[in-house]
């Protein structure tokens, strides 16, 4: 009761206006300011609201396990996950994995495969395809998120996400796909498939690498808010929203090729708006993710 | 409707001498006329008249009323058509016009305006065209409005009959031409007085044309020398002179006026207002307030009179008193103050009704003002009564009086008195006033005539002798009635100028040859001492009375014959005159004869200059040539185209009856017949001349008839001025007697105000006795009232306390009752007490009775029972103390129930206290748990990582002492094949030892290996010897698989179970080169490599990680306090702890967290 009283009680009304975001820095605060953080309200909250860029770190190092929900823990497990870190670091540098000139990107990786175990015996072995999917998220997540530290072990927990939380969902995104586009734009679908462009789509890019080098990341992050939260849907409709956004563009190209080679490289300016238009598709057809208190 | 017949003989009658035949026949006309309106009798009567000219049908004709004018206008109309009867016809009109008929208006209208105009415009006749024009000059002043139609015609008219005067077409006599002339100038005024713009217009186009521009110099011009500018020139326009509004509020007489101011012709011009006022003014004022002394008049007087020593006294009288003053002064010096104010009265309303009634003709005003003022007189002296109305008449030439006085004053210097010369030259004035009136005269004035005849003939005696004072003064009286008579005739002619006219007329000049030279020298010496046309007027007064007096009888004569009488009388007359007029010496001062132009002026001359600027200077300068002409001898009257038509008319009629006369006298009267037509022409020219003339005269009679109105209405106003001024007297009067009434009223007023304030005061005064007795009164009545109250409240108390008495003697009644009825029920109570007492004492005794009794039988039963009653006593005691004691416990028993309860109740809060408390600690234990767990989780991630990182380095390290035992090997490789048997021996010896454990364990293994672990394995089971002969038998096998690592494990465990048991370590020192510390590590890498194979099979995995797992423990343990799990460490064997010890240490885990909590 507290808390409502604190916040504006205009807020309601905000949203019906066409404001938003208004209020959700303030609801956020009130969010964290919890000992004991609520995982699940804060998953309510990034799945309805985008997240304020100051908080997105923290909520999403929070949503990843990454830190506790307790507050009192936050520092010490921090400095547990960066002795963690500069052990890798320290060990890898040690093993020659990794030099002063490797790119971070590729520590972050190397990092990871030694976490995981499957460090190759020599650096110059080749990289699977899941490497490059850890690759394109590192390299993504780098520009957003300054520290290191925090970067590294953003990824590695997203990525870890993407392997086991959504392993089983992953597979049926592009039957999805279809089906929504069907719902959206039954024409552009037809028109695809008659390119029989449907199967070639960019789903590895869209999918796995959950759009990462494919959007701009300032777009990407809202779109990956969404992804640390518990939802790869969204993922789904942001794909879909793409199509319906370059349709002309689209219904222009005839062959399979052509296609996936504008789709693997979308003008970027227009990202912010394809990704609005996907959060309100992915509400629409999904609904609002209400707050289970 | 008459008969023709009767019409004629009534007409023939109407001509009869017998006068009452002649009146009774007018009547009878008159009669038919109103009961008839036939145009019959009307025709009749103008045939008639044009046949006989009858006066009495001229009288009837011209009195017509209303219905028949029309029929009259259509006669005459139809007769101005006909070229013979034309000019008896117009001078009918004129006779009709004259008289201002009360249908004058329709003039316009009628047809009979258009065919006089046509008329006027197509006649050669000069006579008809004169008469015409003068009955049209006449008319038009009726009929101004008319001017809008016509008015093209009258200017046209009038450029016809001025080209006449130039061009005398034909035929025409130019003494005609004269009599044209005068109409002509007359019409000019007409016109332009009453239409100036237009006329001007008129004149400017009409005389523009090159053809008229003589006419214009020679007619035209002289005549615009005599008008003023028209201020309706400056003002008015085209358009609004023909506005009919602008005439309607004019009458004719009004717009005869208005033509007459603007004229600069002294015979023709009104002195009415402007300039002409002025002059009379400045004249008139100045003598009658200055003082004697002071004024120039004095000097004047001295200069030209008082030489030949004139009483003082009368110089000064006649000095001093203007013309009005003069009655005044000759009825006697002591009624002189009297009249003054009168005067002063009289005269004010010329001057304050702004009317400019001083009248220009003598006449006019001034016989009417002195009636009322000569009556006055009249009964006072009869000297005074006659002389007033002669005094009075002359006043526009008011300056001339003094020097005309100090002429004849000198005449008569040595016998007459000055009030008798006075009378004289009064009486000289008014002849001339009829003189003019004379030629008017037709018969209405017989009476006067008669009169006038009668003195006439007594006249030229008494002028003669010029002492009889009875003749004058009969003369006087007769004056008096005759300007009496004028005064209401009231003639146009009555204009003062007209004498000066006269003065230079023919007559005057005609006279001059016949008369001797001194009358010329008279006037002209008069004229020359003053340089002012009133001399010549007064002068021509003492001429003039003969020549109208002789023309006295003449004129009962008809118009035809009369001419040669007045001619002869005036002969007479003149000569008479001259006669009476010589002896004065004055006329001629001796500067006079030389040069009239010359001659010095009086001081007042420049008055004149000043008010008659130009014109005077030019008519005296003409005036003189014109003397001086006449002088010569040369009598030609044309020649003087500047000199007013009207004073050349003059001069020709008085010629023309000199002539007449003259004719006349040559002939005797048979002769006269007998050249009837010889003279026949001539004669006709005098007839036609005589009826220009009389058409002339009649003109002027209009004109004067006209002013004769005006000064009417004039008179009027001043005598409703007169009267509003006694109004006003009397209403001051009254207002004075008002505010004495008022100041009366107010001093009363502020009496009866002292009265009534003193009554206020006592009013007052009694009012505030009375207000103090009611004070009084008051006061005392709210003390009455108190007292009531305070009575009344005390009626209350007692009331009250009545009212409490009565209950109380109420209730004091009740209990009488009460007491009564207790007293009964005492009393019975009592009766009862008695009866129980009775009882009681009866109970007693028994009481006693048995209680004797009981004391016996307890006496008895005492003596029987002492022991038992004690020992009940005593049980009695004991059971009470028992019982006491019970209770006592059960109270204790009590406490302590409630006590334990409490203790409950408390230990129950308390238990909730805790169950709380334990529920927060756990709560609080939870959610440390999640935390360390979290820390937990990330501690144990990070050991993951060293883990990885620790396996990493192994593998580093595994990789790095593979090398080099690659090259140790390379280099023992020949030691090694020497000491083959020996390794060999020792391998079957470990076999014995542990054979059945290592089988198994071998067994297992095996099942998990590939082929080639199988000879590794024995060696690796048999110790290091083994291994190292399997190692030296496949070197290259070992290099190139890990698979060597496995029996090198083997080695360190038997080695280990070895030193265990308790074998001789030296018997391996060879072995122990491998290092002790090698034993586990060659289990790590054994478990590495499992760890490599595990992506083959993981079940092995799992197995290994246990493995590892219980390794670990050992080591954490290190002590080696168990001996017996290292040597469970061996096979399949050590796979069950590791799950356990797993266990253990999760359970551990929880009940170490919570020992530390607890």
């Amino acid at each position: 009761m507290t808390e409502d009283s604190q916040r504006n009680f205009r807020s309601v009304y905000y949203e019906k206006v066409g404001f938003r975001g208004v209020e959700e820095k303030k609801s956020l605060e009130i969010l964290l300011k919890d000992d004991r953080l609520d995982i699940e309200k804060l998953c309510t909250f990034s799945q309805r609201f985008p997240l304020p860029s100051m908080y997105r770190a923290l909520v999403w190092k929070v949503l990843l396990g990454i830190l506790p929900p307790h507050h009192e823990s936050h520092a010490q497990v921090m400095m547990y996950r960066k002795d963690q870190y500069s052990d890798i670091l320290h060990a890898l540098k040690v093993t020659r994995f990794i030099s002063d000139t490797t790119p971070q990107v590729e520590v972050y990786l190397r990092m990871h495969q030694l976490e995981s175990g499957k460090l190759p015996r020599s650096p110059s072995f080749l990289r699977q395809p899941e490497d490059e999917v850890f690759l394109a998220i590192a390299k993504a997540m780098e520009e957003m998120v300054e520290d290191n530290v925090d970067c590294y072990w953003i990824t590695r927990c997203f990525v870890n996400q993407l392997n086991n939380k959504y392993r089983d969902s992953l597979p049926h995104l592009p039957k999805a796909f279809e089906q929504y586009l069907s719902l959206e734009d039954g024409r552009l679908l037809s028109h695809l498939r008659a390119c029989s462009a449907v199967s070639r789509l960019p789903y590895d890019l869209w999918f796995r690498r959950c759009f990462a080098g494919c959007l701009p990341e300032s777009s990407l992050q809202r779109v990956w808010d969404k992804v640390v939260s518990g939802s790869c849907k969204i993922l789904l409709f942001v794909a879909v929203e793409i199509l319906l956004t370059f349709k002309i563009k689209v219904m222009a190209l005839n062959s399979a090729e052509k296609i996936t080679k504008f789709l693997e490289n979308i003008p970027q300016d227009s990202s912010d708006a394809i990704v609005s238009k996907a959060i309100d598709l992915w509400h629409k057809h999904c609904g609002t993710p209400v707050h289970s208190a | 409707m008459a008969q023709p017949a009767n019409v004629g003989e009534l007409l023939s009658m109407l001509d009869s001498t017998m006068l009452g035949v002649r009146d009774d026949v007018t009547a009878v006309f008159k009669e038919n006329l109103n009961s008839d309106r036939g145009p019959m009798l009307v025709n009749t009567l103008v045939d008639h008249y044009l046949e006989t000219n009858s006066q009495p049908v001229l009288h009837i004709l011209t009195t017509l009323q209303e219905p028949h004018d029309k029929h009259l206008l259509d006669k005459i109309n139809e007769y101005v058509g006909k070229a013979a009867t034309r000019l008896s016809i117009l001078s009918l009109l004129g006779h009709v016009v004259r008289l201002q008929p009360s249908w004058k208006h329709k003039l316009s209208q009628a047809p009979l305006l258009p065919s006089l105009l046509k008329c006027l415009k197509m006649d050669t006749d000069i006579v008809v065209l004169t008469t015409g024009v003068l009955v049209l000059i006449t008319m038009l002043p009726m009929i101004p409005q008319s001017g809008k139609q016509h008015l093209l015609d009258f200017f046209d008219i009038f450029g016809r009959l001025s080209s006449w005067c130039l061009k005398k077409p034909g035929h025409v006599t130019e003494i005609y031409l004269v009599h044209l002339h005068a109409s002509v100038y007359a019409l000019f005024h007409r016109l332009y007085g009453m239409y100036p713009c237009n006329f001007v217009s008129f004149l400017r186009s009409h005389y523009s044309m090159k053809e008229n521009l003589e006419t214009f110099e020679e007619v035209v011009k002289p005549m615009m020398e005599h008008v003023r500018i028209h201020p309706e020139l400056v003002t008015g326009s085209k358009d609004h002179e023909l506005d009919p509004r602008r005439w309607k509020k004019l009458e004719t007489h009004d717009v005869v006026i208005e033509c007459a101011k603007i004229s600069l012709d002294p015979t023709e011009a009104s002195y009415e207002d402007g300039y002409s006022v002025s002059h009379q003014l400045f004249t008139r004022f100045p003598p009658r307030s200055a003082d004697v002394t002071t004024s120039p008049y004095v000097d004047t007087q001295n200069s030209y009179g008082s030489a030949t020593s004139t009483p003082y006294s009368t110089t000064q009288l006649m000095l001093f008193s203007t013309p009005r003053h003069l009655p005044q002064t000759l009825s006697s010096p002591s009624a002189r103050l009297l009249p003054e104010p009168l005067q002063a009265t009289l005269w004010s309303p010329s001057s304050v009704c702004g009317m400019t009634t001083p009248p220009t003709s003598p006449g006019n005003v001034p016989s009417d003002l002195s009636h009322p003022y000569s009556k006055v007189f009249g009964t006072t002296g009869g000297k005074g009564t006659p002389l007033g109305t002669p005094a009075t008449s002359p006043p526009p030439a008011p300056t001339c009086h003094p020097d005309d006085y100090v002429h004849i004053s000198h005449t008569p210097q040595a016998t007459a008195t000055p009030p008798r010369k006075e009378e004289r030259t009064d009486s000289a004035r008014p002849c001339l006033h009829r003189q003019h009136h004379l030629p008017n005269d037709r018969g209405l004035e017989d009476l006067h005539r008669s009169k006038g005849s009668v003195t006439l003939s007594d006249l030229p005696v008494f002028l003669g002798d010029l002492a009889s004072e009875e003749d004058s003064i009969e003369k006087d009286k007769e004056e008096a009635a005759i300007s009496k008579e004028l005064s209401e005739i009231t003639t146009a002619e009555a204009d003062p100028v007209v004498p000066r006219g006269g003065f230079d007329s023919p007559f005057y000049r005609d006279s001059l040859p016949g008369s001797q030279r001194k009358t010329c020298s008279a006037p002209s010496g008069t004229r020359g001492s003053i340089v002012n046309p009133e001399p010549f007027h007064s002068s021509l007064d003492k001429r003039g009375p003969d020549t109208p007096k002789q023309a006295f009888t003449p004129i009962d004569l008809p118009c035809g014959g009369a001419d040669s009488s007045p001619a002869e009388d005036r002969d007479r007359q003149t000569s008479l005159e001259t006669s009476i007029l010589t002896p004065s010496p004055c006329k001629i001062p001796p500067h006079k004869g030389t040069g009239f132009g010359s001659t010095q002026p009086p001081p007042y001359d420049h008055l004149f200059e000043v008010a008659l600027p130009k014109t005077a200077r030019y008519f005296v300068s003409k005036k003189t040539e014109e003397l001086l002409k006449k002088v010569k001898g040369s009598p030609e009257e044309d020649y003087v185209p500047s000199t007013s038509p009207m004073e050349v008319l003059d001069r020709l009629i008085q010629q023309g009856a000199d002539a007449h006369s003259k004719e006349l006298n040559k002939l005797s009267l048979p002769s006269k017949s007998v050249d009837w037509t010889h003279f026949g022409d001539e004669i006709r020219t005098l007839r036609d001349q005589l009826l220009l003339l009389h058409n002339q005269l009649l003109y002027e009679r209009f004109k004067r008839q006209q002013h004769a109105l005006r000064n009417r209405r004039l008179l009027r106003k001043v005598i409703r001025a007169a009267a509003l001024e006694e109004h006003n007297a009397a209403m001051k009067d009254q207002l004075k007697l008002q505010e004495k009434d008022i100041q009366i009223w107010k001093v009363s007023l502020q009496k009866e105000q002292a009265r009534y304030s003193q009554l206020q005061e006592q009013r007052d005064t009694v009012v505030t006795q009375l207000h103090s007795q009611i004070r009084q009164l008051q006061h005392d009545r709210e003390e009455f009232y108190n007292q009531s109250q305070e009575l009344q409240t005390k009626l209350e108390d007692c009331r009250n306390m009545i009212a409490e008495l009565r209950i109380e003697l109420k209730k004091a009644n009740n209990k009488v009752c009460h007491t009564e009825l207790l007293l009964s029920q005492v009393s019975q109570k009592l009766s009862n007490s008695e009866s129980v007492q009775q009882q009681m004492e009866f109970l007693n005794r028994q009481l006693l009775v048995l209680g004797e009794v009981n004391e016996l039988y307890l006496e008895q039963l005492q003596s029987k029972h002492s022991d038992t009653t004690k020992e009940v006593e005593m049980m009695k005691a004991a059971y009470r103390k028992e019982l006491e004691k019970n209770r006592s416990h059960v109270l204790q028993q009590n406490q302590r129930l409630d006590t334990s309860q409490k203790r409950i109740l408390e230990l129950e809060s308390l238990l909730a206290k805790k169950d709380h408390l334990l529920l927060e600690q756990k709560k609080y234990l939870e959610d440390v748990k999640s935390q360390a767990s979290g820390q937990l989780l990330a501690a144990e991630s990070r050991y993951e990582t060293q883990k990885r990182i620790t396996q990493m380095f192994e593998l580093e390290i595994l990789d790095l002492y593979g090398r080099l035992e690659k090259d140790d090997l390379v280099q023992k490789l020949d030691e090694e094949k020497a000491e083959a048997a020996e390794a060999a021996e020792e391998r079957l010896d470990c076999c014995n030892d542990g054979c059945s454990d290592s089988v198994a364990g071998h067994n297992e293994e095996a099942s998990g290996h590939n082929g080639e672990a199988k000879t590794p394995r024995p060696s690796g089971i048999r110790g290091s010897y083994g291994a190292r002969g399997a190692g030296g038998s496949s070197s290259s096998s070992e290099l190139s698989t890990p698979e060597k690592p496995p029996s090198q494990k083997a080695g360190p465990l038997s080695s280990w179970w070895d030193t265990t048991v308790g074998e001789p370590s030296t018997s391996i020192p060879t072995v122990g080169s491998l290092p002790s510390s090698k034993s586990f590590l060659g289990m790590k890498a054994r478990e590495l490599f499992r760890n490599k194979s595990e992506s083959q099979c993981d079940e092995d995995g799992m197995t290994i990680r246990s493995l590892s797992e219980t390794l670990k423990t050992e080591q954490g343990k290190d002590s080696g306090v168990e001996a017996k799990s290292p040597l469970n460490l061996d096979g399949p064997h050590l796979s069950p702890p590791a799950p356990d010890s797993v266990g253990q240490l999760r359970i551990m885990d929880y009940n170490e967290s919570h020992h530390e909590h607890s």
